[in-house]
């Protein structure tokens, strides 16, 4: 069985990271490369980048510090953010990237998703899937472009859709909890659970030691952690101590 | 040292590039059919699917080119993709000759674990290492055995060239073909080149292998 995975997942932003809350009011968390390096030495399991500004710039991600963090890193290495062609995905994994994240961009035009599987395979494509949860716990498709939820469209439908055009892993966000510390959605990870059977990793919500421990019992095996790295005294060392002393399956 | 990196336009070389730096290797990138031959040693690296891949390796002779340095004796590590390319047959968007150096054929994980099993299997998974010749290419306790795996297919082969297994879960706790070895060819599943200290091991240890 593959070991539970604790995945740092850092928002790129005009060559540094950023962290924000419910996807805004970003500020500056560090050094690209050093906090890369960081969570390496520290034995993340992988790292995501994400350039948040490339999709609504239409550019591609910022390749030269996709590089340095490959360079930096002997993890996987997966990156997002404005990836539009398969020409664009070839120029990550030639950088350094192992996967490509679609988010924005496959919503657009949902046959990147295969054209990108048919090229590097489908391990290699993971489909970013940005849920917002009403007052009322009904979810919908979070859409960066407009910046507002998106009613028209089932969130599992596009979900399962995804997957069956060939993406092989799911990035899960909980955009209202982002940076908020209030614990993993875990009821959305087992909604999502059931629509599909690629990995999914888990991200939005993370604040304190007991959330992990929470969100693994209940059955999360993947989880992507941004602003409890940033801004607190927590490393990945820590954590997968705490989390292997609860019993999970960590990677010693 | 010098180590061949086989380029055809597919996989991520430039991790490969880097973990060669770290063990002290220096790293030829090429898709020159000629340098392929006359190598002194090769790695076949590979994120991709099996039906361009193959492809482009025989448009540009490279098929041949790494036929002659296996014949030769040049040792060959292929990483992932670079190890289902050695099979029979690979079934991926419909059905692909191989290279044939292993028998076997490479299918989806489904059809070795069982339609339960999550897939694309991804993550740290511990191997079993085969006691054999190419057990020196792996650790001797279970933290030195956690390797990082992304792939959909796997290969299903004799028993005679199985270098290590993982037991990748799901009802059956079905076990998969992790790593193999014949004569000068040793190939794995997993990405040494993404898995840290005990993948810096494994590629020290091919840069000295003398099969």
């Amino acid at each position: 069985m593959p070991a539970n995975r604790l995945i740092p997942s850092l928002l790129l932003r005009e060559g540094r990271l950023v962290k924000g809350r419910a996807f805004a009011e970003h500020r500056d968390a560090g050094n690209p490369a050093t906090t890369a390096r960081a969570h390496n030495a520290q034995g993340a399991d992988e790292i995501i980048v994400l350039d948040i500004d490339a999709s609504r710039d239409r550019r591609p991600p910022d390749l030269d510090t996709v590089a340095v963090v490959a360079a930096e890193t002997q993890i996987p290495l997966t990156v997002g953010g404005g990836v539009d062609s398969v020409d664009m995905a070839r120029a990550c994994l030639g950088a350094g990237a192992d996967k490509i994240c679609l988010t924005s961009t496959a919503r657009q035009r949902p046959e990147l998703i295969s054209e990108i599987a048919r090229l590097c395979g489908r391990q290699a494509v993971v489909l970013g899937i940005d849920i917002e949860t009403g007052a009322d716990g009904s979810r919908k498709l979070y859409d960066h472009r407009t910046g507002s939820a998106d009613g028209a469209t089932d969130w599992r439908h596009w979900l399962a859709e995804g997957v069956t055009r060939g993406a092989g892993e799911i990035r899960l966000m909980a955009v209202d909890r982002e940076g908020t510390r209030t614990g993993f959605d875990t009821a959305l990870f087992h909604d999502a659970r059931a629509y599909v059977n690629v990995p999914i990793i888990l991200e939005g919500g993370a604040g304190t030691l007991d959330q992990l421990t929470d969100a693994m019992e209940a059955g999360v095996d993947s989880l992507a952690l941004g602003t409890m790295l940033v801004f607190s005294d927590n490393n990945i060392v820590k954590l997968k101590r705490v989390l292997a002393n609860a019993g999970q399956p960590m990677r010693p | 040292m010098n180590v061949t990196v086989v380029d055809y336009g597919a996989g991520n070389i430039r991790s490969v590039e880097n973990i060669l730096d770290h063990a002290g290797a220096d790293a030829l990138v090429t898709g020159a059919p000629d340098e392929i031959a006359a190598a002194e040693r090769i790695i076949l690296p590979g994120v991709g699917a099996a039906g361009s891949a193959l492809a482009v390796l025989r448009t540009q002779g490279l098929d041949q080119a790494l036929q002659s340095a296996r014949a030769r004796g040049t040792p060959i590590l292929g990483i992932c993709l670079g190890l289902q390319l050695l099979a029979d047959e690979i079934e991926e968007f419909g059905s692909h000759e191989g290279f044939g150096w292993f028998d076997g054929h490479v299918g989806p994980i489904e059809n070795v674990a069982g339609t339960g099993i999550r897939s694309p299997h991804i993550g740290w998974t511990r191997i079993d290492p085969v006691e054999g010749p190419a057990s020196t290419f792996f650790g001797r306790n279970e933290k030195s055995n956690y390797f990082y795996f992304c792939h959909s297919n796997c290969l299903v082969t004799d028993r005679v060239a199985i270098a290590a297994t993982a037991d990748i879960g799901g009802g059956n706790d079905a076990e998969i073909v992790a790593a193999i070895q014949k004569d000068n060819v040793v190939a794995v599943q997993f990405h040494p080149e993404k898995s840290q200290l005990n993948g810096l091991r494994l590629i020290e240890t091919f840069l000295d292998w003398t099969p």
